[in-house]
């Protein structure tokens, strides 16, 4: 125990007398733990942001679109539009969908009083804000009496509020949508800025209105929106809803349907794949990272082995025996791979908040990349800084000191 | 009383082997080297004067032969049996003194204290600054490795071999890194070590250096051709006198 006292005072004093050395591996080893841990949780938050806002659209939720095919890299429509007709034929016949709205989306530039911004408009009916759980912070919706009677009313997000109304209750105000006045009945709840899209940067009218005013002569909707009666029956009302298009759009048996129905099911499978690919595209730059620190800790360990080969030499020399060389570079790599790793981890978990701090976007600290990027580091530390010295320590003593 | 035998060498062999090639650096052997004896190794470069003193001092194995230090049969130790050898019974000088960089004198003189296991040495840091005294840098304990002079480095590096009480200190080419006036101050050190009794083995190329010790091995191509007592042994103030003595211009 003292012996072991003893050579731990030798590797500290090791440590502490070369100085630059120790720091610029500890160096290496922050880095690399920083780095894989920011890109890890980055990979996480995105994961967790994109998962937050398709549930924000509502849980429930079924899509109605016209089959859409890719041809040259982008999405062109297949077959008739969904259009009135399926709309009032699934309001009338649907048992799982009690709530339905078609949705019209058109870009456009709102004009307030103080501002204006070029924005998402959706008509939409009354349904949409039951089927997607939008509440309001001020004022009203629109009733389904405005939307059968085409008002030019309209709800809009607190994006848009700032852009239009700063400082102002736009409540009760006219603004102007593509030269079509429209008056503000209420103000949506925050749905927080979201990394990919601002879901409060959004207008919702009557899409009757939208239709009439806005939509030109284009005949049909964007989609259907449709809320299951619950969860478990979202594959029921996706069913139903396919055999009940499929008959009024007299689809022959054995033909292809010439829509498509997406659930919130697939939807999430979707972005899962993509989230997928983003965690393993960060996964990647998080290697590299890591390959990158490795090499660092590497090189300053390998540019002082010809020195520590001498100096292992000198200390065989007088009397040092293998296992007292051995413990104490076990002991110097496991020092600066710890303090460099929990240095890291700090630089990890400031970097998240500053992150999230300057953009808003949060990412979390995940468990898994603090054990990551610490695992790597420590190896990567004690491989380079063990093993060369162990091969040293296995030498004559006079080899080691001739080493060269 | 028969006089101890420190050094027992019986047809020593080292041979390199580079691949194909071999090198005999060293063929049998046969040396005896008593308690103390202060020895004086010589010859041509190559002829293996290295070599032997690196057996000797077990910092590395011959290929072939016995060598008995202090009584014990080396040959047959193990790794860790070498090292405490190397501990307790041997203080090795080098040509390049080998002190660990960016280090205070004391603590490269107390390093040898650290690795022994023996626990005879409790108050390492006092017999470490006790050396340094005896070789004349008590003044100097608190200064790094490269903040010393060359002289003063090998006086390090003399403390360091003297520090653990060894039977036998062995120095390979000690002054070859220093001038003339150093190299005698360094030579005149041994002596009076070697007059309290320490055997001393010493390569040197210089003959003047050579004169300080009492007996003379001169190797070539690895082989003893001569081993003989110096009758005529040189002093400090002879050796400073000698230095004065203006250069002859032929
Ligand atoms: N590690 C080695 N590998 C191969 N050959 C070696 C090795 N060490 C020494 N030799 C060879 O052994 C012979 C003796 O070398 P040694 O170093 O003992 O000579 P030396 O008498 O000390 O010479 P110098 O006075 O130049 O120091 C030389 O021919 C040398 O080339
Ligand atoms: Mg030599």
């Amino acid at each position: 125990m003292k012996r072991f006292l003893k050579i731990f005072k030798v590797a500290f004093l090791s440590i502490y007398k070369n100085r630059t050395r120790s720091l610029l591996t500890m160096l290496g080893i922050i880095i690399g733990v920083g780095a894989v841990i920011m890109t890890i949780s980055a990979g996480e938050g995105a994961t967790l942001e994109v998962e937050n806002q398709i549930s924000g659209l509502g849980t429930n939720l079924l899509m109605i679109q016209t089959k859409s095919e890719h041809k040259a890299g982008i999405n062109v429509r297949m077959g008739r539009p969904i259009d009135e007709k399926d709309f009032e034929m699934l309001k009338k016949n649907s048992v799982w969908m009690p709530q339905l709205s078609p949705l019209v989306a058109i870009g456009a530039q709102a004009i307030g009083p103080s501002g204006y911004k070029s924005t998402m408009v959706y008509g939409v009916s009354y349904d949409y804000f039951y089927i997607t759980s939008r509440a309001l912070q001020t004022g009203s919706f629109f009733t389904e009496d405005d939307v059968r009677t085409a008002k030019k009313y309209c709800v809009i997000g607190q994006t848009i509020r700032e852009e239009l109304f700063p400082g102002e209750d736009p409540i009760g105000h006219q603004i102007r949508i593509d030269k079509v006045p429209f008056t503000v009945l209420g103000l949506l709840t925050e749905e927080g800025s979201g990394g990919m899209q601002d879901m409060d940067d959004i207008i919702l009218a009557p899409y009757t209105t939208i239709q009439n005013r806005l939509y030109g002569h284009q005949r049909g909707y964007t989609m259907i929106l449709g809320s299951a009666l619950s969860e478990d029956h979202i594959a029921d009302a996706e069913m139903e809803a396919s055999e009940l298009l499929r008959e009024s759009h007299k689809i022959i048996d054995g033909d292809e349907d010439d829509f498509e129905i997406m659930t919130q099911i697939e939807l999430q499978e979707i972005t899962g794949n993509i989230t997928g690919i983003l965690t393993i595209l960060l996964g990647a730059v998080a290697s590299i990272s890591l390959i990158v620190g490795g090499i660092g800790i590497m090189n300053i360990m390998l540019v002082s082995v010809t020195e520590r080969t001498r100096e292992i030499g000198t200390r065989l020399a007088i009397g040092a025996r293998e296992s007292d060389i051995l413990t104490q570079f076990l002991i110097e790599a496991i020092v600066l791979s710890l303090v460099g790793g929990i240095l890291g981890i700090v630089f990890g978990i400031i970097g998240n908040q500053i992150i999230y701090k300057v953009t808003g976007f949060f990412i979390p600290t995940v468990g898994y990349s603090i054990l990551i990027g610490f695992g790597f580091s420590a190896l990567v530390g004690v491989a380079f800084g063990y093993f060369p010295a162990r091969k040293a320590a296995k030498l004559n003593p006079i080899d080691a000191l001739r080493y060269e | 009383m028969p006089v101890k035998k420190v050094i027992e060498t019986k047809k020593l062999n080292r041979i390199f082997k580079n691949g194909e090639i071999e090198v005999h650096a060293l063929t049998d052997i046969d040396m005896i080297i008593e308690e103390g004896e202060f020895v004086a190794i010589m010859g041509a470069s190559g002829s293996g004067k290295s070599t032997l003193l690196h057996i000797i001092g077990c910092l590395d194995r011959a290929t072939s032969g016995e060598y008995d230090l202090d009584g014990v049969q080396v040959n047959k130790l193990g790794k860790n049996q070498l090292a405490d050898v190397r501990n307790q019974k041997i203080g090795f000088i080098f040509q390049s003194y080998n002190l660990l960089s960016r280090t205070t004198a004391l603590e490269n003189v107390e390093l040898p204290l650290i690795y022994d296991r023996t626990g005879q040495f409790p108050n390492s840091k006092e017999l470490a600054q006790k050396a340094l005294e005896q070789v004349g840098l008590a003044d100097r304990i608190y200064h790094k490795s490269n903040e010393l002079s060359g002289g003063q480095q090998q006086r390090v590096a003399i403390a360091r071999a003297l520090v653990n009480n060894p039977a036998l200190i062995l120095a390979d080419e000690p002054t070859g890194n220093l001038d003339s006036k150093a190299s005698i101050d360094i030579a005149d050190l041994f002596v009076q070590l070697n007059n309290k009794g320490k055997t001393i083995v010493m390569i040197t190329h210089e003959p003047e250096i050579a004169q300080f010790a009492k007996r003379m091995i001169y190797l070539r191509d690895g082989q003893i051709i001569s081993d003989k007592v110096i009758e005529k042994r040189s002093t400090k103030a002879f050796a400073l006198k000698e230095l004065e003595k203006p250069v002859e211009t032929p």
